[in-house]
């Protein structure tokens, strides 16, 4: 007889798998469900940085809490509280700097602001050309490359079903759910869409439509080098992440936009957008030029119209749910996975989520 | 700045020079891409500058013509240009390069991939032991540098390969300390009839073999290389006896050399094609993963060709013939009539194509040969990784190249998984239940070989970077 | 009797020039591939591989596998890809030199 789960997760990536691990520990059996492998799409492929300093304002709670539940994922997934600088080269830019770290700051995150002398006597190796800067001790950054490996351990320890390389074609709804995949079918009571950039499509399986879009980031890596830098480095604009890891590879980001859609499979790396990325890197750190580029590669970041998260029912069908396009959904995705899973557990989450049917043409925290 | 031309080439061995020629006899403007200085791929592979005279051989004198051809040619051959990554546009393809230092890019209405092959070595205890090359990589030293690996050398390895370095290496005055190939003499008697068709290459071979014979070194048949030994550099190299699957039996005897020529066939270099969009098929008779192609070079992407050893190991021969047949599909998709001249070549690829793919099974790797591979031996070279280290890796449910390569950082060193993410697959297949058309490569990241950073910016003034516009807040 | 001649002798190579390895003076023939005059010389172990420190040197020849990477004026080349010529200060990716 084919078993019946409490919940399909479409999704394993980390919100999929910290909702997963949240509802299990609350008493439910769980199946998590990934086209590919788990933690391998925006979870698995973006940068890393954890810094408040690029987190949206009306987000900064939910971020700070992500910072925790990272900080305690600790090793495992390669975190590093280093500390971090965002960097200002023009007077416009220190302007802007201003003013978005100052409200940042009043959303409670610890930023300060710092002289061009101090960033210099930390860090030497960045470029003599910063005229204002801000810094954040909360800052640093995580290997998001592990995501897969630690959720699916996490998994596996907790003993919840998951089945990698195994998309949903088809759900039906009767008495719970039916969900079709090459593996056979899957049934369950209850259903959480938590797969990012393809929600849309995912979405409208259950024929509702979710205006669902997705950015496409840019990341580069390059060989191991000397150490250069030793905290998150980033830009007035918020087009600059650059990182050090501790095996010496420089890590670099900024939400460069590449090419393709979600349901073409796969993003491309535009050399357009990746060469001024680079550029831009090798202006706040001089020393970048002798470096080799060894990958770049592209995530799709979801979100909808007014960039706050969807976290809450399906809109229109009963006991569905829908998690993902969180902007900073690497830092906040593990803390909301779990509020994700509160909420279905029917108990009151520790701070609100965020209602998928509202109109997302107004102004909404 | 950016270059337009009819047809791109990426690859100047025997196949995409012979694309780049017959699609230029057409009248279109053809680009010949390659890493090297000058034309010839590996196989045909030029003589440097540092070499003034020198005796010839049927390779230098087969690159020597097809030079002279490119020469006579309107081709645009240009040397010492990586491609780094490949975009499709509106109307065809650019491609951005890596050439002297800068990043130039260029546009091309239709492309022609002919990236040929890379070796793979099925990873024993001390094979990163500096001295120890690739037995394909030996032959780009004999043939642009008339170079020796070193003063005493053992040779080892699948295919009609090995002969040929041990050949060259008594050819350019040095030792052969012994010859061990995992292929027995049963194997190349059942080779026969399919050789049978080039005996211009059959008598070379026997020759290359009477030769190891009357000066006395020692051919072990049925024998790989288990262990090198040796700090810095090597000094000893031990092997063993095979089994009929090429398991390692018995113990394992020694030989003292200071280098070893160590490969196991040859691999379709896919990275060019799945950039471009090209989706894998399993073909183990072709070498492993091969971009999925139709006639003449064709593929599912219109404007893309695909042609030679990196659309499946079929050897020199062959992928003259086969680049002929992708440039003049090229050509008839840009409008040329090329229907009749198609027709007479598929005959004689079929022919040459049989003949390469005899050697191709001569060389590829039974099952056995992986158990050479012990726990503590390095897999992934970059990262210096070991087998046993990918092992429990997948034993903790990585069950994909890709999975392997996020949790343990296995190909995502230097070389990109070019020398590992073989024996990373078939580690996945056979904990998974075996089954190696299951567990395709990673996917591909530009840029396809390193690229400094210096080179990417290029010369720029800070006001001029197009900076978007900021996230909301 | 030798079926395959030793040709050797029959090779004219370009002059011999000296570039620097590690400070190290080393002779080559000017325009031939730096891996190579290296490899003659015998320095064949040219870095330090990450993690374990064990000593690489060239393998693959012909560019892909990055062993044989050193440094010319501060840029890490592949030195199968580089080209011997006079004075070149050449310093090699080990942890100690």
């Amino acid at each position: 007889m084919t078993q019946i789960y409490d919940i399909a997760i479409v999704g394993g990536g980390i919100m999929g798998c910290a909702a997963a691990l949240r509802l299990s520990a609350g008493g439910m059996a769980p199946v998590v469900l990934d086209q590919g492998d788990l933690g391998q799409g925006a979870s698995g492929v973006n940068a890393g940085t954890l810094s408040l300093q690029i987190k949206r304002v009306e987000l900064m709670p939910y971020a700070l809490k992500g910072h925790h539940e990272w900080e305690r994922m600790g090793d495992a997934v390669g975190f590093h509280k280093t500390g971090g600088y965002t960097l200002a080269f023009t007077a416009r830019e220190a302007e802007l700097l201003h003013e978005r770290q100052t409200l940042k700051a009043e959303a409670g995150a610890p930023i300060t602001f710092v002289s061009p002398q101090e960033v210099h006597k930390a860090e030497p190796n960045l470029a003599q050309k910063v005229v204002a800067a801000s810094y954040c001790p909360e800052d640093g950054y995580a290997n998001s490359s592990l995501t897969g490996q630690y959720y699916r351990g996490q998994l596996r320890d907790q003993g919840i079903a998951y089945r990698e390389r195994c998309p949903v074609t088809a759900i039906e709804q009767g008495d719970g759910f039916t969900l079709t995949t090459p593996n056979g079918p899957i049934r369950a009571r209850r259903l959480l869409l938590a797969a990012g950039a393809w929600l849309n499509p995912v979405a409208a399986l259950m024929g509702v439509d979710l205006p669902v879009q997705a950015r496409i980031n840019t990341v580069s890596v390059t060989e191991r080098m000397p150490p250069l830098i030793s905290t998150v480095i980033g830009h007035a604009t918020g087009l600059l992440t650059m990182k050090q890891k501790p095996n010496g590879t420089v890590l670099v980001g900024g939400g460069w936009q590449g090419r393709g859609t979600p349901q073409e499979g796969r993003g491309q790396v535009s050399a357009a957008s990746v060469m001024p990325n680079l550029a831009l890197a090798q202006y706040a750190l001089p020393a970048l030029a002798k470096a080799r580029v060894l990958r770049s590669w592209t995530g799709f970041e979801a979100n909808v119209p007014d960039f706050y998260p969807l976290a809450g029912a399906l809109p229109g069908v009963k006991d569905a749910f829908v998690l993902g396009c969180v902007r900073g959904g690497y830092t906040i995705g593990p803390y909301i996975g779990g509020l994700m899973g509160d909420f279905i557990l029917g108990r009151e989450p520790e701070l609100p989520l965020f209602d998928p049917a509202r109109n997302f043409n107004e102004e909404t925290a | 700045m950016t270059e337009m031309c009819d047809i791109a080439v990426i690859g100047a061995g025997p196949a995409g020079a012979n694309a780049a020629l017959v699609a230029s006899r057409h009248g279109l403007t053809v680009t010949l891409l390659d890493e090297q200085p000058k034309p010839g791929g590996q196989v045909w592979r030029a003589k440097s500058a540092a070499i003034l005279d020198a005796p010839s051989t049927p390779e230098s004198v087969a690159g020597g013509q097809l030079r002279q051809h490119l020469q006579n040619s309107a081709v645009t051959h240009l040397g010492d240009s990586r491609v780094w990554q490949i975009e499709q546009s509106a109307d065809g393809w650019v491609l951005h390069l890596l050439r002297h230092g800068q990043v130039p890019s260029l546009r091309a209405r239709a492309l022609v991939i002919a990236t040929g092959a890379r070796e793979f070595v099925q990873p024993v205890p001390g094979w990163t032991t500096p001295g120890v090359l690739g037995l394909a990589g030996a032959t780009a030293l004999f043939k642009q540098e008339l170079a020796l690996p070193g003063k005493r050398t053992v040779v080892s390895g699948t295919g009609p390969l090995v002969f040929f370095v041990a050949a060259e290496i008594r050819r350019l005055g040095g030792e052969v300390a012994a010859v061990i190939t995992p292929n027995s003499r049963g194997d190349w008697l059942r080779a026969l009839p399919a050789m049978a068709r080039r005996p211009d290459l059959l008598m070379r071979g026997a020759r290359w073999v009477a030769d190891l014979m009357l000066a006395g070194v020692p051919v072990h048949w049925r024998h790989a290389v288990s262990e090198v030994e040796g700090n810095n550099n090597v000094k000893t190299v031990r092997f063993r006896k095979l089994g009929a699957d090429w398991s390692p039996k018995a113990e394992a005897r020694s030989v003292e050399a200071d280098s070893l020529c160590l490969g196991n066939g040859l691999i379709p270099a896919v990275e060019t094609a799945q950039l471009a969009g090209l989706a894998l098929e399993h073909r183990p008779a072709l070498g492993g993963w091969v971009p999925k192609r139709g006639a003449d070079g064709e593929t599912a992407v219109p404007g893309l060709f695909l042609c030679g050893d990196g659309a499946g190991i079929r050897g020199a021969a062959s992928a003259e013939i086969d680049g002929q047949l992708a440039g003049l599909g090229a050509a008839q998709h840009l409008g040329a009539e090329t229907a009749a001249e198609r027709a007479r070549l598929r005959p004689s690829y079929t022919r040459a194509a049989r003949f390469g793919m005899a050697m191709t099974a001569l060389s590829i790797p039974r099952k056995g040969l992986a158990k050479l591979t012990r726990d503590d031996t390095i897999v992934c070279r970059c990262e210096s990784l070991t087998y046993g280290a990918i092992a429990a890796e997948i034993a903790g449910g990585a069950a994909s190249t890709n999975a392997v390569k996020s949790g343990l950082r296995a190909g995502m060193g230097a070389c990109g998984g070019k020398f590992c993410q073989s024996t990373v697959a078939r580690m996945i297949a056979q904990a998974e239940g075996g089954n190696e058309a299951d567990v395709p490569p990673p996917t591909a990241r530009p840029p396809l070989r390193p690229v400094p950073v210096a080179a990417l910016a290029g010369d720029f003034d800070y006001s001029d970077l197009p900076i978007p516009k900021p996230a909301p807040l | 009797m030798r079926l395959t001649p030793d040709q050797s002798g029959l090779i004219r190579r370009a002059e011999k020039v000296t570039f620097t390895f590690d400070g190290a003076s080393v002779a080559g023939h000017a325009g031939e591939s730096l891996a190579v005059a290296l490899l003659r010389a015998g320095h064949l172990h040219l870095r330090d591989a990450p993690e374990d420190g064990a000593p690489r040197g060239a393998f693959c020849c012909m560019g892909l596998c990055q062993e044989c990477v050193v440094r010319i004026g501060g840029q890490v080349v592949e030195s199968c890809r580089s080209v011997v010529a006079s004075g070149l200060a050449v310093t090699s990716l080990k942890e100690q030199q």
